[in-house]
């Protein structure tokens, strides 16, 4: 910024200061703009190192066949020994989830239960406060993700009630998976045996971690052959693929609203362009003067990109800021059918949202710039 | 040689289905230290040489030569960079920018210029004490008065060190005793400074104050004498 600007870097400023008004209207027109790109950037971001990343990949989830709602899939929990005998397969957990609403909410809480000691093996947790011991000893004892805690005001030692569960909070843990940061963890026996539960030897799904080397495809075809005898049919998926499924409404409208991001980036565009264009206009004699003193054509274009860069960075970066406090305070999520989808703030949106501040300043001066390099001297200076 | 050789200059106009030729092979030698003034009717192209000897116009045909370098041929960029380190030019309309004190108006062309900060700091403190101004160094344009407003705009036109100044109507827009004081001004830093100074005026008491007096008439310099301007004024 300051090489493009260069000595000049007083006038710049002061220009900009002389239409304060103007100059504040645009840059918090390109801070709410920039503010709804991260947002939107988030959801999808979230959405993405949902369903894309390697543990969502590698991990198989076994759940009955045609149903969606984790409140409908009914496994029985012997298929985990069956499971088990297969070759290529490494660990198989048992997951019993109970969520308050199995539609897209932006407040859903989900429960899941699994063996205590195998969740510790299976997910990499990391408490940020509370213990170990007591989620394992303590038969009501829940271990909360970040953000519920966030969203919940959740701490250990504290009581949370939803509906008829009520669970002791004995920790509050952090997870490299965002959605993760998202559930209540309580152990199995609680969710399948709680006041109001009926699933004694029921899990809701079965996540299986296949051997190295093993084709989780392939394995997944297997699994649901040997269980197609059972009581119950089974559709078993990559864990990535099941989370895509159950989002499928979702993800619909998550892929439609990067147009709304781009919208806003349009939005930016437009409004740091006029408000330059109007700059230059009035400044058409100024300009002319400047070139006369002995300014080149090309800093005159330099300078107004410039003017125009400084006012989208300025509103882009407040922009980007706010929105990355707000989705790291907030510790906001969406979800359907027991599965979230996690808004979070991360560095790279934080570069992503500077980043195209910066460009879209520069797109939206090239043109007043030319109109303003290329005036003749003589024709502007009349026009006094 | 001639600070400023002008040699067969012409330039036209269209003005609808009509060409104006206010120059129409126009030939000057400006020396160094001269003070010229030019007189004459509007649109006889009084301004339009004054802007082709200053490279903000180019001519139809022939060409401008200032202390060696033929500006007319010069590239747009390069034009400007001659403009920088060769020209001042006083505005009749002043022409500050607003948003700049007095003291950063002034800096403006010096800041093109490969000086030290410290060298830039004290041509803009010379310039603004010689044209009385530097208590004002401070203030904004719209603090000061339309005769302070052109003295400020007459120390940007020096502060470079040019090889020639140009002056646009340079009392044109002032009551008349401001326009002495900027007479006075410019004769002394004419005398005393060696100033090259070429000035398009209207007024003749404004052309009286000059070394040689031009009249331009149908495209054409004539130079007057003392005596034939004292007829005309």
């Amino acid at each position: 910024m300051i090489r493009v600007f260069g000595k000049f870097a007083p006038y710049v400023v002061k220009t900009l200061w002389r239409h304060r008004s103007r100059t504040l209207l645009t840059v918090c027109g390109a801070a709410v703009a920039m503010f709804v790109f991260c947002f939107v950037g988030s959801v999808q971001e979230g959405l993405r190192r949902l369903t894309a990343d390697e543990d969502a990949q590698r991990t198989l989830i076994v759940f009955q066949e045609n149903r969606f709602c984790p409140t409908s899939s009914r496994l029985p929990q012997d298929y985990v020994g069956r499971i088990q005998k297969l070759p290529g397969v490494a660990e198989v957990m048992p997951v019993q989830v109970w969520t308050n609403n199995c539609r897209a909410s932006l407040d859903i809480v989900v429960f899941n239960g699994a063996p205590p000691k195998q969740l510790r093996q299976a997910r990499e947790l990391t408490l940020l406060a509370g213990n170990w011991t007591e989620f394992e000893t303590r038969r009501d004892a829940a271990i909360v993700g970040r953000n519920v805690a966030q969203r919940r005001r959740l701490s250990p030692g504290s009581q949370f009630s939803i509906g008829e569960m009520s669970v002791q909070v004995a920790g509050v843990f952090s997870s490299p998976v965002p959605s993760e940061e998202n559930v209540i963890y309580t152990s199995l026996d609680f969710l399948q045996y709680g006041r109001g539960q009926d699933f004694v030897g029921i899990a809701t799904q079965l996540e299986v971690k296949p051997t190295e080397g093993t084709d989780p495809d392939e394995l997944a075809r297997r699994i649901d052959e040997t269980l197609k005898s059972g009581p119950v049919a089974t559709t078993t998926r990559s864990k990535g693929a099941f989370q895509t499924s159950t989002l499928s409404d979702l993800v619909d409208l998550i892929d439609f609203a990067h147009w709304l991001g781009y919208a806003c980036l349009a939005l930016v565009l437009s409004l740091v362009a006029t408000t330059t264009v109007m700059s230059v206009q009035d400044r058409i004699q100024e300009h002319a003067v400047l070139q006369t003193l002995g300014l080149r054509p090309a800093r005159i274009f330099r300078l107004v990109i410039g003017e125009s860069m400084l006012v989208c960075t300025i509103g882009g970066l407040a922009g980007t800021a706010v929105a990355l406090v707000a989705l790291g305070w907030g510790g906001m999520a969406i979800g359907a059918e027991g599965v979230t989808i996690a808004f979070r703030p991360s560095a790279q949106l934080a570069l992503l949202g500077s980043l195209i501040s910066v460009v879209v300043g520069i797109i939206a001066g090239v043109f007043p710039a030319i109109q303003a390099a290329r005036t003749p001297i003589v024709m502007a200076l009349r026009q006094a | 040689m001639a600070l400023v050789e002008i040699r067969n200059l012409s330039k036209s106009f269209r003005k609808g289905d009509e060409v104006i030729a206010p120059l129409a092979g126009v030939d000057l030698d400006v020396e160094h230290g001269d003070f010229i003034s030019m007189m004459g009717p509007s649109g006889t192209g009084k301004s339009t040489l004054l802007n082709l000897v200053s490279g903000i116009d180019r001519p139809d045909s022939g060409s401008i030569t200032v202390d060696g370098v033929e500006i007319t041929k010069l590239p747009r960029g390069k034009l400007a960079d001659w403009r920088a380190a060769n020209l001042g030019y006083i505005f009749q309309t002043h022409n500050l920018v607003p948003v700049l004190t007095a003291y950063e108006n002034v800096e403006l062309p010096s800041l093109l210029l490969p000086i030290s900060a410290a060298e830039r700091r004290k041509r803009v403190q010379l310039a603004l004490e010689a044209v009385g101004l530097s208590d004002r160094a401070d203030h904004y344009p719209r603090q000061l008065s339309g005769g302070q407003e052109q003295r400020v705009g007459i120390a940007r036109a020096i502060v470079a060190h040019p090889t020639v100044v140009v002056a646009d109507e340079p009392t044109g827009s002032l009551d008349a005793a401001t326009s002495v004081q900027i007479q006075i001004l410019l004769k002394r830093l004419n005398r005393e400074l060696g100033i090259t100074m070429l000035m398009v005026t209207h007024d003749p008491n404004v052309a009286a104050i000059a070394t040689r007096r031009l009249t331009l008439d149908r495209g054409q310099i004539i130079e007057m004498q003392a005596d034939e301007l004292v007829e005309h004024t």
